[in-house]
């Protein structure tokens, strides 16, 4: 049964600027707040009342997070839970950030964000709310147990939108300002952190020694020999 | 002791004066505490004004507004809006409606306590499968009125058909084919089914029916007008059945695949009898306080603190002097 209805807007500004909620919420929202048609469910066409701002910037990496893995076999071994978590348009420059990025790259962590707090960059604040949001994140939406359990497995920033605005120099001269954003991407996965993150900084085995020393000699040749 | 204290002195007093006067009167470099001191002063501070003047000011966009519009009262949304130049809304919204199940089970069947528990072979459990519709008069009138839209409606066939539709949604719902389980299940229920389950593997199995079939509520109810009538049937399920919940990362969460565990659930379905497209859809579970506990999950969880308002603190001025009731308490 199809009924045209006055709904006053009961709902203050807040509520419409908010992005679009799910669909079960209204629902129970129109159960709860429309006395005169006591209790029913709603099945509303969706119409949008802001104008329509289509989405902008970087978003593919959230969508790592919606893929899902086919149930393990019993045998196997368990599959580390991981997290992906962004922050798009930080007033920050991108190259100053990479210095913030790399730095926890492989960390713990309980360790990066105890890094973050004594690093002096603006980028570090930015980049310790990203960390304490994807923990956040792991333990309540993606099945991740111990919120400590989680080591920092991918790290970057990448370039954001550079607004260029102008200066003047002496004699007339005129300069460039780039006003820089960047984006910052974090990968959290469970687990406690690799001994070794970094493959160059990682101490070589005796055999990988042996075996480097074997190929140089072998690689030893007489100048002006047939 | 005393002589290294001699030395020390005599040492302090030498630096003191070998010191330049600028050295001495610096606090950073004789208590030695950390200090950050500023290094970005211009050495030509009168012509601040002009420096600020050679870079042209760019409005840059204010990326982080969404996480402080909560914060906004509604005066300073709309002032936001009006610099931005969009519209409001309307005051209003007319959309047409279509109400297509209700929002709750009408007068729930409360059932027996201990059901299911007594084997229908032993007398006490024959005596609690004996609890017939026909004796339950509100239910007869519920079905008379059902029997006024839909003719050739029974409660011992439509016990069977409702284990069809059990079936048919639980298929659907492990094979994610939401189109069917809009078919199978009303707009209350369906959330209820399916939000957990989003980023979740389910395996479930149906293994045989224990006892058949039976319904054992039925009421009418109206919506709006008196002709609006939806019915809500309840039917009783003593089934075995095999669940198994996997997380994200295929990681068993519930259940098990290979252990078989027997049922007893009251399913509620609901009807909308006006429309004429209208189906029996399941729309609600009653489950009893006597029902045992389900499997607990496979993880542990931090229990969250209830929120305490602290009552406000009145502000008393406190005394800068120890008067003599402190002093007494101290």
């Amino acid at each position: 049964m199809e009924i045209l209805l006055r709904q006053f807007q009961t709902k203050s500004f807040l509520s419409i600027c908010k992005c679009l909620e799910p669909a079960y919420s209204h629902a129970t929202s129109w159960t709860s707040g429309n006395a005169m048609l006591g209790k029913t469910l709603f099945h509303t066409s969706n119409t949008v009342a802001m104008p329509y701002n289509p989405p902008k910037g970087p978003r593919k990496w959230p969508i790592y997070n919606k893929k899902i893995f086919a149930p393990q076999l019993p045998g196997e071994e368990r599959r580390p839970a991981y997290v992906c978590h962004m922050r798009t348009n930080i007033k920050y420059s991108p190259f100053k950030m990479w210095y913030v990025a790399s730095m926890i790259r492989g960390m713990s962590v309980d360790e990066a964000i105890k890094q973050l707090s004594f690093v002096n960059k603006q980028g570090a604040v930015h980049v310790k709310e990203v960390l304490l949001e994807a923990q956040k994140l792991a333990v309540e939406k993606h099945n991740v147990e111990f919120k400590s359990n989680l080591w920092v497995a991918e790290s970057f920033a990448t370039k954001g939108l550079v607004m260029k605005g102008i200066r003047r120099h002496a004699k007339g001269r005129v300069g460039l300002v780039h006003y820089f954003h960047c984006h910052y991407f974090v990968r959290l996965e469970e687990g406690s952190p690799p001994a070794h993150f970094f493959f160059e900084t990682a101490p070589k085995t005796t055999k990988t020694l042996l075996s480097e020393w074997v190929d140089e000699m072998r690689q030893r040749r007489i100048p002006g020999s047939l | 002791m005393s002589s290294l204290s001699q030395f020390t002195c005599f040492r302090t007093l030498l630096a003191s004066s070998l010191k330049t006067a600028y050295q001495r009167n610096m606090p950073t470099m004789n208590a030695g505490i950390q200090v950050r001191e500023r290094h970005t002063k211009h050495w030509a501070p009168a012509f601040k004004k002009l420096r600020r003047l050679k870079v042209q000011k760019v409005k840059l966009p204010n990326f982080r507004e969404e996480d402080t519009i909560s914060e906004l009262t509604p005066d300073q949304i709309r002032s936001r809006m009006k610099e931005q130049g969009i519209l409001p809304p309307r005051s209003w919204m007319e959309r047409p409606i279509t109400i297509s199940a209700t929002g709750a089970v009408f007068e729930p069947y409360i059932p027996p306590e201990g059901d299911g528990k007594l084997s229908s072979l032993t007398l006490g459990g024959a005596k609690q499968s004996m609890e017939f519709l026909s004796k339950k008069s509100k239910s007869m009138l519920a079905v008379r009125k059902i029997r006024s839209f839909e003719d050739n409606f029974s409660p011992s066939t439509f016990a069977e058909e409702a284990q069809d539709i059990y079936i048919k949604a639980h298929k659907a719902l492990v094979e994610k084919d939401y189109d069917t389980l809009h078919q199978c299940v009303t707009e209350l229920c369906f959330p209820l089914m399916t939000e957990d389950l989003k980023m979740c593997t389910t395996r479930w199995q149906f293994l045989k029916s224990l006892e058949p079939p039976r319904v054992v509520h039925a009421r009418c109810t109206d919506i709006i007008n008196k002709e609006n009538i939806f019915s809500q049937v309840t039917v009783r399920f003593h089934t075995q059945q095999t669940l198994a919940v996997y997380d994200r990362f295929g990681r068993l969460i519930y259940g098990s695949e290979v252990v078989a565990k027997d049922v007893v659930e009251y399913v509620v379905f609901e009807k909308h009898l006006a429309n004429s497209y209208g189906l029996w859809r399941i729309h609600e579970k009653i489950i009893p306080d006597w029902m045992p506990a389900r499997e607990p999950g496979r993880k542990t969880y931090v229990q969250q603190k209830p929120v305490v308002e602290s009552e406000p603190v009145a502000d008393t001025a406190v005394p800068a002097t120890p008067t003599e009731q402190s002093a007494a308490v101290a």
